[in-house]
């Protein structure tokens, strides 16, 4: 027999009874509907339009394309990403509104895939960003993309998808190996830092010898000087 | 009417010194010639000829004979036939001339061989990066680029075995490569 002392009290959100519901509540909202942005870098992506269109039909679970990062939940990397592209996917990752989930598709992202020898290839993208869910094969069917999708729906939805809160808490580390590959001037035009302290988030790997290195010769961002037609005459002398 | 085009283009190309033709099919020439006669071959076929495009212009790095090799490939709209023109040059200093003042369209074949392999061509318009915008080691094409050793020293690598995989190759499936048979040398970390 148990008394009522021993049953756990979960003393966290003690404050509002309902608080618990309506975090299970959103999070199933949220895993029911998920915007992708689709960053094809490579073979992959041939794949997608048979899993969006009326074949097999991701709208079915409310999955559905998205034109802009800032509006899009999930980043697809579609195969595999060049160094030069990976720059471009890091600025597109850190544009992204949280929470911001990444699904690796085909072995590329995993470890480089056939490209393993190349020069010119980044092989694992989870050195670079927190990665949710790699869906490995060369190339993954649509089922598999849809199996995929659907467990990211359910890791959402049990809350075990968070792997976005790691950016901010670990960012040193991932700033390392962006450094290291391309070279210690790199500077994106998000400030991670302060978004970190935004959401809370500052972990213990979140500053560290990296940072102060960007720091250091960081740029502080302007805005752009938006004029029209000025810039495309040309220059009078 | 196609017999006697051959017998054409035959004559006309017997005019550079030192040519060496083969026949590899009905619309497919091989002309090999030396570096210096390659401008006056390419004039003769565009001029003459009807060779107007200039389809590509291919490198291959001859290592152990210290040599590159250039082909040009030359494609004729009236006569539907191609001409691939191959010349040696020395591996070092690696410096040909350009032929943009023949076909425009060489500017960015050679771009992009100088990116690749080094070769500057003299009197091309424009030697700048072309595709490697962010590329600052050596020309990635050439033999003696290392890109395996590049890539184990600049980028990690990870197995991929998971426990499905796992049991399907205890069962004898999957792929197993036997370690006689694997050519590369992989990372280990």
């Amino acid at each position: 027999m148990s008394s009522i002392k021993q049953i756990p009290v979960i003393t966290e959100r003690k404050g509002n009874p309902l608080a618990r519901v309506f975090d299970e509540f959103v999070r199933f909202c949220r895993s029911r509907s998920l915007f992708i942005l689709h960053y094809c870098t490579g073979c992959g992506a041939i794949e997608l339009p048979p899993a969006m269109t009326s074949r097999f039909d991701m709208e079915r679970l409310g999955i559905q394309p998205m034109v802009s990062p800032r509006q899009a939940d999930i980043l697809l990397i579609t195969g595999y990403v060049s160094i030069k592209t990976l720059k471009r996917v890091i600025l597109t990752y850190e544009q992204m509104g949280s929470p911001k989930y990444v699904i690796g598709i085909c072995s590329c992202t995993v470890n480089g895939g056939m490209y393993w020898q190349s020069y010119a290839t980044a092989k694992k993208l989870d050195e670079y960003m927190p990665v949710d869910l790699y869906i490995a094969g060369c190339m993954p069917r649509p089922e598999a993309v849809l199996a995929g999708l659907q467990k990211l729906m359910d890791r959402i939805h049990s809350g075990e998808a968070n792997s976005w809160e790691d950016y901010f808490r670990n960012y040193d580390y991932y700033l390392g190996n962006q450094q290291k590959l391309f070279g210690e001037n790199w500077q994106t035009p998000t400030d991670i830092i302060t978004e970190a302290k935004h959401y809370d988030l500052i972990g213990e790997g979140t500053l560290g010898k990296h940072t102060q290195l960007l720091e250091q010769h960081q740029k502080p961002l302007e805005a752009l000087d938006m004029r029209l037609g000025h810039d495309l005459k040309e220059p009078t002398e | 009417m196609s017999q006697e085009l051959t017998h054409w283009l035959d004559d006309l190309l017997e005019e550079i010194e030192g040519i060496k033709i083969r026949r590899k099919s009905s619309r497919r020439v091989r002309a090999d010639v030396p570096a210096d006669a390659l401008p006056a071959l390419l004039e003769l076929l565009q001029g003459r000829a009807g060779y107007i495009h200039l389809s590509a212009i291919s490198c291959v790095d001859w290592i152990e004979d210290d040599e590159f090799e250039l082909v040009y490939h030359v494609w004729s709209y009236e006569s539907h036939s191609l001409v691939s023109a191959h010349i040696r040059i020395a591996r070092e200093p690696g410096v040909y001339l350009s032929v943009y003042d023949l076909y425009q369209p060489a500017g960015f074949f050679e771009r992009d061989i100088h990116e690749m392999y080094g070769i500057h061509f003299e009197g091309s318009p424009n030697m700048e990066k072309f595709i490697l915008t962010e590329w600052d080691g050596p020309p990635p094409m050439r033999k003696e680029f290392d890109s395996e050793a590049y890539v184990n020293e600049h980028l990690n690598w990870q197995e991929y075995n998971p426990p499905w995989l796992q049991e399907l190759i205890a069962e004898g499936g999957g792929v197993i490569i036997p370690p006689e048979e694997q050519r590369f040398s992989r990372k280990k970390d």
